[in-house]
């Protein structure tokens, strides 16, 4: 099998954007293909992740769309949608593809809007937002997207004992984070008191439990080994990537707060890439909610069942801690474009194995994980990166 | 288990409809796997846990036990927050529901019948 590296990655500031999806991707595409040193005749497919936009801003086969107006009209295109795994979902059938050698180098992009530039107000979007819930025996009780994970919390806190304070933490660090990265949706630190002073979303959430509606885009080059030596480009091996699923809905989870499709994805990827937690340097995971990071630092091995919590107090999973967790701020202070998301967090992760994160770099990354998870923590996918030796 | 489910089936299966039939008529129904003795309150084509396409319709029991709930305050277009969403636990099932009253996980709660949604009937605990 043939070995696929990222040969290169651009993104978008996350935020607020005005323009048109088609716009937004490009500001991250050719970005992305310059990095990489390729031209649009080198790109034999396009790989996108977009999730809502058929709902949100009435576009639906957007693939073609996209890949015309950077230039790559007549490859190979697909839409990937997984929720808010969308995009590492795409990266993982790039990958496939490259190491089967159906494709030498492909494109892999996620584009969202979801701020209210969109014109939605907040309800609409929560409303667009919960569509990842079970149709029949979830969306019905009114339960939204920081419900589904503040069911999650809940749980975990009544058998851990988690505490809100420790919740904020997650949030003070991810600002933190945020605040070195020129390309976060949030830039200013927040703290515990202010956390816990914002209002209710769903309890245990306050509103700074919570990411914030973000438009953005993502992509890398996903190619060949043989390929990406050939360019003059600084490339990133992919070491393993594991996908997995859980039961829908929630309830039927044999034990929710486990997030089982997380330990399911994260083995694959481990075993793929010929590593254990304790050989990761730095993480981006997917914390739509300061609970989810509490979880999925658990579900990926980085911190014993139950120490979630306690290790975002402590500092454990901070800058210049022993695992650095969300650099980038994470999607609570980066943002969170949820068909971008997935994408954005292999640039940051290409970023820091090749030592150009500045501020927010990571000291001696040579392996960074990656975890998006999609829908009612149903979906999730693990990357495993290693800088190139 | 129960005799009179039959007008909730549709060829023996208890389906989306039934289930939704059953729910108009405060009551609660969900299916038992004979393989894996696995039981939701959220009735499928075949096991979640085993993929058996065995499975028997039952009716859920009215007690349940809060496994977590939330209170939503900040709600979807059409909903008026704040109101609780729970996992309850009834039986050897859990099923998602709206709770009529301040619950902490570990309550003994009971079901109340149908509640009408923007987005469709729920069960009522209480
Ligand atoms: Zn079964």
């Amino acid at each position: 099998m043939r070995e696929a590296t990222i040969a290169g990655a651009g993104m978008t500031r996350f935020g607020v954007h005005e323009s048109t999806l088609p716009e937004l991707f490009a500001d991250a595409a050719l970005p992305a293909m310059d990095d990489a040193g390729v031209e649009a005749a080198d790109i034999d497919a396009l790989y996108l992740g977009n999730t809502m936009g058929g709902q949100i801003e009435g576009e639906s086969h957007l693939a073609p769309t996209l890949a015309s107006h950077v230039g790559l009209a007549g490859v190979p295109c697909q839409r990937f949608e997984d929720a808010c795994a969308t995009s590492s979902n795409a990266f993982k059938h790039a990958v496939r593809a490259v190491e089967a050698g159906h494709h030498d180098a492909v494109l892999v992009g996620g584009v969202e809007r979801c701020s209210a530039a969109t014109g939605r107000e907040t309800d609409e979007m929560t409303r667009i937002f919960a569509s990842a819930a079970h149709g029949t025996y979830e969306r019905p009780t009114g339960l939204t997207f920081p419900g589904v994970f503040a069911l999650l919390t809940k749980r975990h806190m009544h058998e851990y004992g988690t505490t809100e304070e420790q919740l904020a933490e997650v949030a003070v660090k991810n600002h933190y984070h945020g605040s070195l990265n020129p390309r976060a949706h949030f830039g200013k630190e927040t703290t515990v008191e202010e956390v816990l002073e914002g209002p209710i979303v769903a309890d245990p959430f306050h509103l700074h439990d919570c990411c914030p509606f973000s438009d953005g885009a993502a992509a890398v080059v996903v190619a060949s080994a043989e390929v990406a030596a050939e360019l003059d480009c600084d490339l990133v091996p992919v070491a393993g990537v594991g996908h997995a699923t859980d039961v829908v809905p929630i309830a039927d989870k044999a034990h929710p707060s486990v997030t089982r499709s997380a330990r399911d994805a994260a083995s694959q990827a481990y075993e793929t890439a010929r590593i254990g937690p304790d050989d990761v340097d730095v993480v981006e995971l997917h914390d739509c909610f300061t609970g989810a990071e509490v979880l999925a630092t658990e579900a990926l091995g980085l911190v014993e069942d139950g120490q979630g919590g306690p290790a975002a107090a402590a500092g454990r999973t901070s800058l210049g801690g022993e695992i650095p967790v969300n650099p980038s701020g994470g999607l609570k202070a980066k943002g969170h474009p949820l068909g971008a998301t997935g994408v954005a967090q292999l640039v940051e992760l290409t970023e820091q194995l090749r030592g150009d994160a500045g501020d927010r770099q990571v000291e001696d990354a040579d392996v960074g994980l990656a975890h998006n998870l999609g829908g009612d923590a149903a979906t999730t996918v693990v990357t495993v990166l290693e800088a190139a030796r | 288990m129960t005799s009179d489910l039959g007008q909730y089936l549709s060829d023996g299966e208890l389906g989306v409809d039934g289930w939704t039939a059953a729910l108009e008529d405060d009551r609660l129904l969900g299916q038992a796997c004979p393989d894996c003795e696995h039981v939701t309150a959220a009735p499928k084509a075949a096991c979640a846990r085993c993929g058996s396409r065995d499975l028997d319709p039952v009716e859920l029991p009215e007690e349940g036990t809060v496994y977590s709930a939330t209170r939503v305050e900040v709600a979807p277009e059409g909903f008026a927050a704040p109101y609780t969403v729970a996992l309850v636990t009834v039986g050897d099932a859990r099923v998602t529901a709206r709770i009529d009253a301040d619950v902490e996980i570990g309550d003994d709660v009971r079901f109340q019948g149908a509640t009408e949604s923007p987005e469709g009937l729920t069960p009522l605990f209480g």
